[in-house]
């Protein structure tokens, strides 16, 4: 069943166009990578489709509700987790997790449930007790991503979500996100080309708002002649359209 | 409508937690206020009337209001710099939402500050005991929203560097034109005039005037009070609008 179905997707601003008039269709339960150079259009992207951003042309479902006469709904489907760390500082990792659960209705009894969950799913019951600002930057984006999952999405946005953690805090990330991978639907945007060949079920390829690209590592590696996504990404952005 | 007081309550709570674990909030907006109470009133109240407790507590009260500006919009700008608040937009809550969350979680700080400076103050100088001090209290909420919209505004506006000097201007302001540092009738008329056009010194006019007794309620209490709640309504507008603009800017 398709998860996301995105028609003709647009946003222009005054003097460029972000994202110029995308089309595509992920399934449920995939995890997509959409890769590209800065400007490329992947955040802008990801902010329409979870409706923090309203395009200026073409629409998005996802599952069926769209992204402009239903952003409401939308997000009830759908939560992110930005490249920037987005925490409430003052606040334990408990008080951040019961915030966001209370937030996103749940009871008392449910948010026990959730917090228990997110403990186990990325063992931060070891430092429930202490402030966010006080974790480290993997922690805190480790806790950035379980506040993303506690409203249970249908529909995940994580927006490099490994930016500028280091080496072994981004593996332990992988791990994470691999563990989630088949139980909701993940878009990731990332600038790290192993990151896309090591998680992705399929990857797409944005330059200057456009998709250049989209298929299985095999299709894109056939597609470029190249060995590896990154030879394969550069080959892309620097060269032209390969969208069969 | 149950869904969304919860929601306003959750935010409210984290808004309160988050702003009383900065120190230096704490510095700011109570013991920096009370010290100058205690130090102004014991060096200054024999050689000018300014400095009575009568007229010192409640401009202090509102004094330590202007403080509120400061770590509201503080709040709001690192919120927005974190990408917290971008996170929170994708959540069922609403815009009004985040706002009374931020609004209310100031109002009880503010009754706070009304009522430990005005009991520091009573228990300096007894005489201010009574009725009015009540009436003062309650009515300090009231001026506390004209600085926490301000706050909301500035915060809506301002980067995270930005916000600290744009807040000092609140701060700065409330001290120059509520005219409770220094006695006003040497100043020229235009000036004084000028003192009341903004909402400083009616919001210290209006503390002082229902503590000491009102009897002219026109031009003690409505007046003042009017001024008041028109700039507050105007600045919760522009806030409201501001901060909106930025939800579509993400």
């Amino acid at each position: 069943m398709t998860a996301i179905k995105i028609t003709d997707l647009r946003k222009d601003y005054k003097d460029k166009a972000a994202v110029d008039g995308i089309s595509l269709e992920i399934e449920e339960g995939e995890l997509f990578s959409l890769l590209g150079v800065n400007g490329a259009g992947k955040t802008t992207t990801v902010k329409m489709l979870s409706t923090l951003t309203r395009p200026t042309g073409g629409d998005a479902f996802i599952l069926g509700r769209s992204i402009i006469t239903e952003p409401n709904k939308v997000k009830e489907l759908v939560d992110l987790s930005m490249q920037e760390t987005a925490v409430a500082r003052n606040l334990t990792v408990e008080e951040n997790v019961e915030f966001y659960a209370r937030l996103n209705g749940l009871n008392k009894t449910e948010t026990g449930e959730v917090m228990e969950r997110v403990y186990r799913a990325f063992d931060l019951g070891a430092v429930k007790n202490k402030r966010a600002q006080k974790l480290s930057g993997g922690w805190q984006r480790k806790l950035s991503i379980a506040l993303a999952l506690i409203s249970r999405p249908k529909v995940l946005f994580l927006d490099e979500p490994t930016l500028g953690l280091d080496v072994i805090a981004r593996r332990e990330l992988w791990k994470t996100i691999s563990a989630l991978k088949g139980g909701m639907t993940i878009i990731l945007t990332t600038h790290y080309m192993e990151e896309a060949e090591a998680l992705s079920d399929r990857i797409g390829v944005m330059k200057d708002g456009r998709l250049m690209f989209v298929g299985t590592k095999e299709e894109l590696f056939a597609a470029t002649g190249k060995q590896n996504v990154e030879d394969a990404f550069i080959e892309i952005s620097a060269g032209g359209d390969l969208n069969a | 409508m149950r869904n969304s007081l919860s929601r306003i309550k959750t935010l409210t709570g984290r808004n309160i937690k988050e702003i009383l674990r900065d120190p230096l909030s704490l510095i700011l907006m109570i013991l920096l206020p009370l010290f100058m109470e205690i130090l102004f009133y014991f060096i200054f109240h024999n050689l000018t009337s300014q400095f009575e407790m009568k007229y010192l507590a409640p401009g202090i009260v509102v004094f330590s209001q202007a403080f509120l500006a400061l770590f509201t919009g503080q709040l709001i700008s690192l919120d927005r710099a974190s990408a917290f608040l971008t996170r929170l937009f994708v959540s069922k809550a609403r815009p009004h939402e985040f706002i009374l969350g931020y609004a209310a979680a100031l109002v009880p700080v503010a009754l706070v500050q009304s009522v430990l400076f005005f009991l520091i103050g009573g228990i300096i100088d007894p005489s201010i005991f009574g009725a009015g001090m009540i009436r003062g209290v309650l009515l300090s909420i009231v001026t506390s929203l004209f600085f926490i919209a301000v706050g909301i505004l500035l915060g809506s506006v301002c980067g995270e560097k930005a916000i600290g000097g744009a807040a000092s201007i609140i701060v700065i302001g409330q001290s120059i034109l509520s005219g409770m540092w220094f006695p006003i009738d040497k100043l020229s008329e235009g000036f004084i005039f000028a003192m009341r056009c903004f909402p400083f010194k009616n919001a210290t006019d209006l503390i002082q005037n229902v503590l000491n007794g009102v009897s002219d309620p026109a031009d003690q209490f409505w007046t003042p009070l009017l001024i008041v709640l028109a700039y507050t309504a105007a600045v919760f507008i522009a806030a409201i609008l501001c901060f909106k603009a930025k939800m579509k800017e993400k």
